[in-house]
């Protein structure tokens, strides 16, 4: 499974990208667990956002999901936070 | 026919008197001349009128002796303590001394100084005219690279150390934040494409303006820096953004180099950041610098002035471009100060960087 998080906006308006492939990897169910928790938390169209909040933009797979600053689940803040530590 | 104060005289205003001389008889401690002034302003029957007259008329002589309208700010600053629920804890009320949180103790003052700038220099009681408590929250979240503006209240983060300090240390972030509040209560600019471009510009430009104000800087003592001293060490720039030369603030193996255009043949077409309105924001900016530095002096009286006139004045559509944020900015200028040396320079400006003003 391959999980993407983009964040862009944000004060600086600097971009961040990161990207874990689960497979192969010892703690992929933990992984993936997190990735259909995102999923089935995360309804609706992109959300509007603040003026300065980040912006997220998470895919598993070939799904896709829109979240923004503050408003964000603690499944969202742990997955993008995750994925872009490790997976920058 | 000129209005004389004090010989009984009934004023007459005929069309020929021009919108700006209206608009200042419209501020006038004497209601003689200032109660005509503004039906006249009124008469036109568009509420853009209304709207703008209502914003000039909130000098500091409506805030003294209107008790409805506060000269003074509220502000309460809350901590998050490092956990992202809004507002998090009280921690300083308007009024009480400083508290051992020196990012506390920053906001507060940030949030004053921009009050101090919008009722002293542009008459206008917070950011929607009447006072509105400003509120801010510090330690948002761990290691936030970020502040921001919710709606209701002004966030920062203190920053990872690697990249970015904590977002308190700069006066104009602060402003600029508190700006976004300002527009919103406004002009409300949308956040996307050129209308969020002009937004960010808008709070860069009140950010430069409060921090120069609490300086004592004019225009051209001004490092027309967004963002300075809010880098980390390590990172390989002078700030986030230079309204002096978009695109040239920081080049740095982290961050990449610095994405602003200076005009518009450098326009960025991008869907990230809602269009590019962090990006695009750099070619108004520029042109505001140049208004500011050709005119001279203090950047808020003239060139401050205008950009506040235009965001204030009921014209300026949510969904506006950068011509028509351009075009408002001279009829501002013309109708503020009458064609002279800042119509002129305001045109002068918006060619430089590529927007027509037709």
């Amino acid at each position: 499974m391959r999980i993407q998080v983009s964040r862009t906006g944000g004060f600086a308006g600097i971009a961040r990208h990161g990207e874990i492939d689960t497979s192969g990897r010892p703690d992929a169910s933990e992984w993936e667990a997190l990735a259909e928790a995102v999923l089935d938390s995360s309804r609706g169209g992109p959300p509007a956002g603040v003026p300065d909040g980040f912006r997220y933009r998470i895919t598993v797979g070939d799904r896709t999901v829109d979240c923004a600053d503050p408003r964000l689940t603690q499944e969202q803040r742990t997955l993008i936070s995750r994925v872009l530590k490790e997976g920058a | 026919m000129q209005p004389r104060p004090n010989n009984g005289l009934q004023p007459v205003f005929c069309t020929i008197v021009p919108p700006h001389v209206l608009d200042k008889l419209s501020q006038a401690d004497d209601p003689l001349l200032a109660d005509p002034a503004r039906r006249t302003l009124e008469a036109d029957g568009a509420r853009r009128h209304h709207r703008r007259v209502t914003a000039l008329a909130w000098t500091p002589q409506a805030a003294r002796t209107s008790a409805a309208v506060p000269s003074k700010p509220h502000r309460t600053l809350y901590d998050c303590r490092h956990g992202t629920d809004l507002p998090g804890v009280k921690v300083r009320d308007e009024g009480d001394d400083p508290t051992r949180d020196a990012s506390v103790n920053r906001a507060y003052a940030g949030l004053g100084a921009t009050f101090d700038l919008l009722l002293t220099e542009y008459g206008r009681s917070s950011i929607d005219g009447k006072g509105l408590p400003l509120v801010g929250s510090v330690h948002y979240d761990e290691k936030y690279n970020n502040a921001f503006f919710d709606g209701e209240q002004m966030v920062f983060g203190d920053g990872d150390g690697e990249i970015f300090l904590d977002f308190t240390i700069a006066i104009d972030v602060i402003a600029h934040e508190l700006a976004h509040g300002l527009t919103q209560y406004t002009a409300n600019l949308a956040y996307e494409g050129q209308s969020g471009a002009l937004n960010e510009s808008v709070s860069d430009v009140f950010g430069s303006l409060v921090k120069q104000y609490s300086l004592g800087q004019s225009a051209d003592q001004g490092d027309w820096l967004i963002g300075a001293g809010l880098l980390a060490p390590r990172v390989s720039g002078v700030a986030l953004r230079s309204m002096k030369a978009p695109g040239t603030a920081y080049d740095d193996d982290v961050l990449g180099k610095d994405p602003q255009p200076a005009s518009m043949d450098d326009y960025v077409d991008t869907d990230e950041d809602n269009g590019g309105v962090h990006i695009n924001s750099g070619i108004p900016n520029r042109a505001f610098y140049l208004l500011a530095t050709a005119l001279g002096g203090n950047a808020w009286e003239r060139a401050g002035r205008i950009w506040f006139d235009v965001l204030t004045g009921g014209e300026l559509a949510q969904d506006a471009s950068f011509t028509d944020f351009a075009r408002l900015t001279v009829k501002a200028a013309q109708q503020r100060f009458g064609e002279g040396d800042e119509a002129e320079a305001v045109l002068k400006a918006w060619s430089e960087v590529g927007v027509p003003t037709r």
